[in-house]
């Protein structure tokens, strides 16, 4: 499809509902490679397993004595990484459905957890303004490192090939590059929720809780754009990019999901968006490689999965 | 049985079918034994037979010699699964279910019985109260008259007959009558008057009136009155004795005289006394005055005369015992208890509550608790009765636990009430102390109690004492002293008054004054501020001060201060009252909140401004597994242990090649690692003449003289190869004449700061660097490019020269062999102690080898034979010969000696060499 003049349109018809979950839906994350699956996780304890274009659960993974609040998936589909209450982080097999590592060592709940490339690390990032870093490989139980720089809670984090990038309640995006040796921190001035980077790693995108999503330039912090419009102001309602990261895609607290040109920052047809959820929308999420699909879920118990209506 | 033999039989009249017909006598097979043994009991058993078992026909005495009891599992430690001991169960979960052990848990059943069979008999006591319910309902109305108490005493039977109970009935006793022989009716009046008045001592035989039917009466006897059980209330709480909470003077002084008339005569204690007990006069309360009564206060106690039965159940004795002693006037209470000896009665009064009416509101008057609240300590403000009104209100309602914990000592108390102090007050501790301990306690105190003033110490010891008299320092204005220490450390510390701009600002020029005695500022009370106003506020910011004091130390480690400030809402204490002020304040707060974000990053991130405003970017260590995982190399390897003791040449050498060629070298570096190196970086170069320090090296450009020493350590290891590992066939005179050669260069090489003396020290990176400052500083970055160009001539250049060189070569390594071989062993390739060495030993080399060129002549080029010759005659005068023939034309040995010479003529003659090459470079190449 050549790149015709302005981005593509949303996704805005309802696919499928996933409505398995008997509690708020805190993350949906697509499985990777072809990202047929997904996995949803919910304050009803559980992680689910969905078949996106069917809709029909797979399976349902029992552990979590707490509510889920983020889950990861590996680079090969073979596990993922579920976190939330319980102040551990789960490394679960996908085939069996049981965890194969818990590791302890937050002193608060986990509100983030992101695999590295190859899965051989996990960082979490919890309430208790830390990120740890898990050694898959060794056997040892014990963080490879702790970050403690933030000064208060991780909302979210985000591996690169070589540096991780985390977003703290104390307003600050801070990345650290490994390959340099420096932390970066960007002071955003308002507590951060979500922080996605663009696929060059040039950028990334701020969601904050100022019902702001910024577009960061990642060498030397200036903000490119500003998107505003949604409400956000006391819940995480993660930001995306849509497909090609033309367009940038978010839920906010009235169910509503907005999306943007990237470019120009313009507000993309309908605008205002209709209300498709009864509730805040804790998550969206575009499909890695389908360009008309993408899924949101929200606290209202449900996840929608909406494609182009062709 | 056939049918004829049954017609047979019926003929006889036999009833065929009866079982006794039936009866069938033929056994087949053999009979089974019985069940049981239908064994005599009584049959004699030989004692060895003899079993001892109990109840349950469990043997109890067994073993080899059929004695001992049973113990554990037959007698064995082991159990019935053998000797596998228990697999570990944690109780760790059931710790809360534990219990301690009880002698029951080591009980079997029969002790258990037995326990449970001496219990039955002590349990039988409990139900011997044969009054418990009455009392209970007595206590419940403590003044239901005595007539109704008997009433229900008698006509509720009690709850169940006790074995003494029963007893007594077999005996002729009733419920509801005394115990005792019967008695006359005249001695039951009596009993009955004792009763209605509660005290012995105040029936007179005269009050007894006689009845009409009193000839009829008296001809029987009459079970004597029941004596009330005297209960003692169990005692939980403080007061004195006989004293209810919320009870006033009067009632405490028994007035009204309520209370307690039915219960007979107060036992001074209850202890000692058995319900059933007499009670002495020696067990009478001494204070009781519940027994205050007009018709006992007689100086002799009318009703004792000897003639009276002696059947009274209380009170008996001490009738008899109390002997007709005149009691002096003034020796005895109202009541006629005699004053105790040494103490006289007195005259007065006792003081009574006075009610004083409220005071005249005037009519604009505005409450202000605030008002009372901060001049609480000033007690000469407020009357004492005032005060003590207010108390008495609290004191009724106030149950004994708050009364107690309320925290009103007694000293607070005399307070209220406007005693004076005693004036034989104890001399205060601090009267004996130094005026150091003094000041420092002081401190302490300022701590402890925010309310008491601290300066002088004499006065601090006031202020817990009665004080009468109002404060005279707090007419003065007064600035509490706070270590300048703490005062510096709450300066950098947390501010306490984020919502107030101007105590923040007042605070932290307290803090400022304090920090630093010589400072000239003075904290004068603002306009509408009284002088305890601004004495109260000074201490608060003493105790501030202490309070807000960053942690210090390891603790501080541990907290991180939260990343916004709560500006919440000023709270004002006391009643609201709107004021113009108000307003002005809401709007320095507005103000002030608007300063505090006058950071410039918090500026720029809320003017949108994001950019190099908001980005701070600091070192980070990652962890070196970290890297390893995602593939990355270490961004700052460690600098390898820095052992300040071995700063020779090796370690330094072994240092720079590490941190420039060897990632893998394991790094547990941190920020702060990063952060002390550099601060060493910037000490050593800011002193490049002094020692060198190992930390720096190796870490960037700071030091021009490392570089150099980089690119000298490869050329002489293919020498030093060849010296260790090639075969030796050279002859001694060569080993010699190289020891000579040796010498030379050294001698001039101690020109610089630091040289060595002899050959077997080991050369100092040191002895290199003033070579290279005498002539000229080296751009450091040219020494790169040129040292990988250098790398390659000289290994050609060595290449030719060492096929040459290569027997004398090897024989002045033999020297040191020692040495170089076990350094070569530590560092692999790059060969560390000869590293400087040979560059020496090259040198010298080279010298010689134009010492022989110039006798060989005619290979080598004019400029570098004069500069050999001018060497040759100021150093050397030994020329060897034998090895002319050994040496060709090298194109480096030249600048070389120019390097390492320090005569000026040596760089002339460099110049002439490699004229085409910028000096500072030329410099470097030829170092190689």
């Amino acid at each position: 499809m050549a790149p015709s003049r302005g981005p593509l349109p949303l996704a805005r018809t309802l696919h499928v509902t996933l409505d398995g979950h008997k509690g708020p839906v805190n993350v949906a994350r697509y499985a990777k490679g072809s990202a047929k699956y997904v996995l949803t996780g919910g304050q009803d304890r559980t992680v689910r397993l969905w078949n996106a274009s069917l809709g029909t659960e797979i399976k349902a993974f029992n552990a979590h004595g707490y509510e889920v609040l983020s889950i990861a998936v590996a680079h090969d589909n073979a596990k993922f990484v579920s976190s939330g209450g319980d102040r551990s982080v789960f490394v679960w097999d996908v085939t069996s459905g049981t965890t194969t590592r818990r590791l302890p060592g937050h002193m608060g709940k986990i509100n983030a957890v992101e695999f590295n490339e190859d899965a051989s690390i996990v960082a979490s990032g919890s309430f208790d303004s830390t990120v740890r870093l898990w050694d898959l490989r060794a056997q040892s139980r014990a963080p490879i490192q702790i970050l403690e720089e933030a000064r208060d809670a991780i909302q979210t984090l985000h591996i690169e090939s070589t540096s991780i990038t985390t977003g703290s309640v104390d307003g600050h995006v801070r990345t650290y590059d490994l390959r340099k040796g420096e932390l970066r921190s960007d002071y955003i001035g308002h507590p951060v929720t979500a922080v996605v980077p663009t696929q060059d790693s040039q950028t990334f995108l701020v969601t904050t809780l100022d019902s702001h999503i910024r577009l960061i330039d990642a060498t030397n912090g200036k903000m490119l754009n500003d998107f505003i419009g949604h409400t956000n102001s006391s819940y995480r309602c993660r930001a995306c990019f849509g497909l090609g990261e033309a367009t940038v895609v978010c839920g906010d607290e009235n169910g509503m999901v907005w999306a943007w040109d990237l470019l120009d920052a313009k507000l993309l047809q309908p605008n205002p968006p209709p209300k498709v959820h009864s509730k805040v929308i804790t998550w969206t999420e575009h499909h890695p490689s389908d360009a008309g699909e993408m899924i949101t879920s929200s606290a209202d118990g449900t996840c929608k999965i909406w494609r182009l209506n062709t | 049985m056939t049918s004829r033999l049954k017609r047979k039989l019926g003929d006889i009249g036999v009833d065929t079918s009866s079982a006794r017909a039936n009866e069938n006598f033929c056994l087949i097979g053999t009979p089974l034994p019985p069940l049981e043994k239908s064994r005599d009991t009584g049959e004699f058993v030989p004692l060895w037979k003899q079993e001892v078992r109990d109840e349950k026909g469990r043997r109890r005495l067994h073993g080899a010699f059929t004695g001992g009891f049973s113990a554990g599992y037959f007698n064995t430690v082991g159990s019935k699964e053998g000797w596998t001991p228990q697999t570990f169960v944690s109780s760790r979960s059931d710790r809360a279910k534990k219990k301690a052990a009880k002698p029951e848990d080591f009980m079997d059943e029969e002790d258990i019985q037995d326990i449970r069979d001496s219990r039955k008999i002590v349990d039988t006591t409990d139900e011997m109260d044969l009054t418990s319910g009455k009392q209970i309902e007595s206590q419940d109305d403590a003044d239901a008259d005595p007539l109704t108490a008997a009433l229900q005493s008698a006509m509720l039977p009690p709850s169940k007959d006790s074995v003494g109970a029963r007893i007594l009935k077999k005996m002729g006793w009733r419920v509801g009558q005394g115990i005792g022989p019967r008695i006359s009716l005249k001695q039951r009046r009596l009993q009955d008057l004792q009763a209605s008045t509660g005290s012995a001592f105040s029936v007179s035989t005269s009050e007894i009136v006689p009845a009409e039917d009193a000839e009829e009466a008296s001809k029987h006897t009459y079970a004597p009155r029941d004596t009330p059980v005297l209960v003692v209330e169990r005692k939980d709480n403080s007061h004195g004795l006989g004293y209810r909470p919320g009870m006033s003077l009067n009632d405490s002084l028994g007035v009204k005289g309520s209370g307690g008339s039915s219960t007979g005569p107060n036992i001074s204690s209850g202890f000692g006394l058995g319900a059933l007990n007499d009670a002495d006069e020696d067990d009478l309360d001494v204070y009781d005055g519940s027994s205050a009564n007009a018709r006992n206060r007689l100086a002799y106690d009318a009703s004792d005369d000897p003639e009276r039965d002696r059947t009274f159940l209380s009170g008996s004795k001490s009738k008899l015992r109390s002997a007709p002693v005149p009691i002096p006037p003034t020796g005895t209470f109202r009541d006629g208890t005699h004053v105790l000896p040494g103490f006289v009665l007195s005259g007065k009064p006792v003081m009574e509550d006075r009610w004083y009416p409220l005071p005249d509101i005037p009519p604009g008057w505005k409450p202000d608790p605030k008002r009372v609240w901060s001049q609480g300590q000033n007690q000469e403000q407020y009357p004492a009765s005032n005060k003590e009104n207010v108390k008495q209100e609290n004191t009724a309602a106030i149950p004994h636990g708050k009364w107690k914990t309320s925290g009103l000592s007694a000293d607070d108390r005399g307070s209220i009430l406007g005693e004076t102090p005693l004036p034989s007050a104890p001399r205060s501790v601090f009267d004996y102390m130094s005026q150091k301990d003094r000041d420092r306690l002081k401190n302490i105190a300022a701590n402890l109690h925010s309310t008491t003033g601290l300066p002088a110490t004499a006065s601090a010891s006031d202020q817990t004492s009665p004080a009468p008299a109002p404060a005279p320092a707090a007419t003065t204005p007064r600035i509490p002293r706070t270590d300048p220490q703490i005062a510096r450390a709450a300066l950098t510390g947390f501010k306490p008054f984020p919502s107030d701009p101007v105590k923040q600002a007042r605070y932290t020029a307290y803090l400022q004054s304090q920090a630093d005695t010589s400072s000239t500022i003075m904290l004068e009370p603002l306009p509408h501020q009284s002088i305890p106003e601004f004495n109260s506020e000074m201490e608060e910011y003493a105790q501030s001060a202490v309070v807000f004091k960053p942690v210090s130390g390891a603790m501080a480690g541990r907290f991180t201060s939260a990343a916004v400030v709560e500006h919440g809402p000023k709270v004002i204490e006391g009643l609201h009252t709107p004021a113009f002020e108000e307003q002005s304040s809401s709007n320095e707060e507005k103000k002030a909140t608007e300063e505090k974000e006058l950071s410039p990053k918090e500026n720029a991130a809320r003017m949108g401004m994001y950019g190099h405003l908001t980005r701070e970017t600091v070192p980070w260590q990652p962890a070196r597994l970290l890297c390893k995982r995602f593939g990355v190399k270490d961004p700052n390897p460690e600098p390898k242990t820095e052992d300040p003791t071995q700063s020779s040449g090796p370690d330094f050498q072994d240092l720079s090649s590490s941190s420039v060629f060897d990632p893998s070298v394991p790094s547990g570096t941190s920020a702060a690692d990063y952060g002390i190196v550099s601060i060493n970086n910037d000490n050593t170069s800011a002193s490049t003449s002094g020692p060198r320090d190992l930390a720096n090296v190796g870490l960037g450009d700071e030091d021009d003289t490392q570089g150099r020493d980089t690119l000298t350590y490869e050329r002489p290891s293919v020498d030093v190869f060849k010296a260790i590992f090639a075969s030796d066939d050279e002859d001694s005179s060569d080993e010699e004449r190289g020891d000579e050669g040796d010498k030379g260069p050294n001698d001039i090489e101690t020109s610089g700061p630091s040289s060595e003396t002899t050959m077997s020290t080991k050369i100092s990176p040191l002895s290199s660097i003033p070579v290279v400052v005498d002539d000229q500083p080296v751009d450091p970055n040219t020494f790169k490019p040129t040292f990988v160009r250098r790398e390659a001539r000289t290994a050609n250049a060595d290449s030719d020269k060492q096929e040459k060189k290569e027997r004398k070569e090897k024989k002045k390594k033999e020297k040191r062999k020692a040495i170089v071989s076990f350094m070569d062993d530590e560092a692999g390739d790059t060969l560390n102690v000869v590293v400087e060495k040979p560059k020496k030993k090259r040198k010298k080399d080279k010298e010689k080898d134009r010492e022989k060129d110039k006798e060989t002549g005619g290979l080598k080029s004019k400029g570098e034979k004069e500069v050999e010759k001018e060497v040759k005659s100021k150093r050397r005068n030994d020329v060897d010969e034998n090895e002319d023939d050994m040496w060709v034309e090298k194109p480096a040995p030249p600048a070389v000696t120019v390097a390492s010479d320090v005569e000026m003529a040596d760089t002339s003659a460099a110049l002439s060499v490699g004229s085409e090459v910028p000096r500072g470079r030329k410099r470097a190449i030829d170092f190689l």
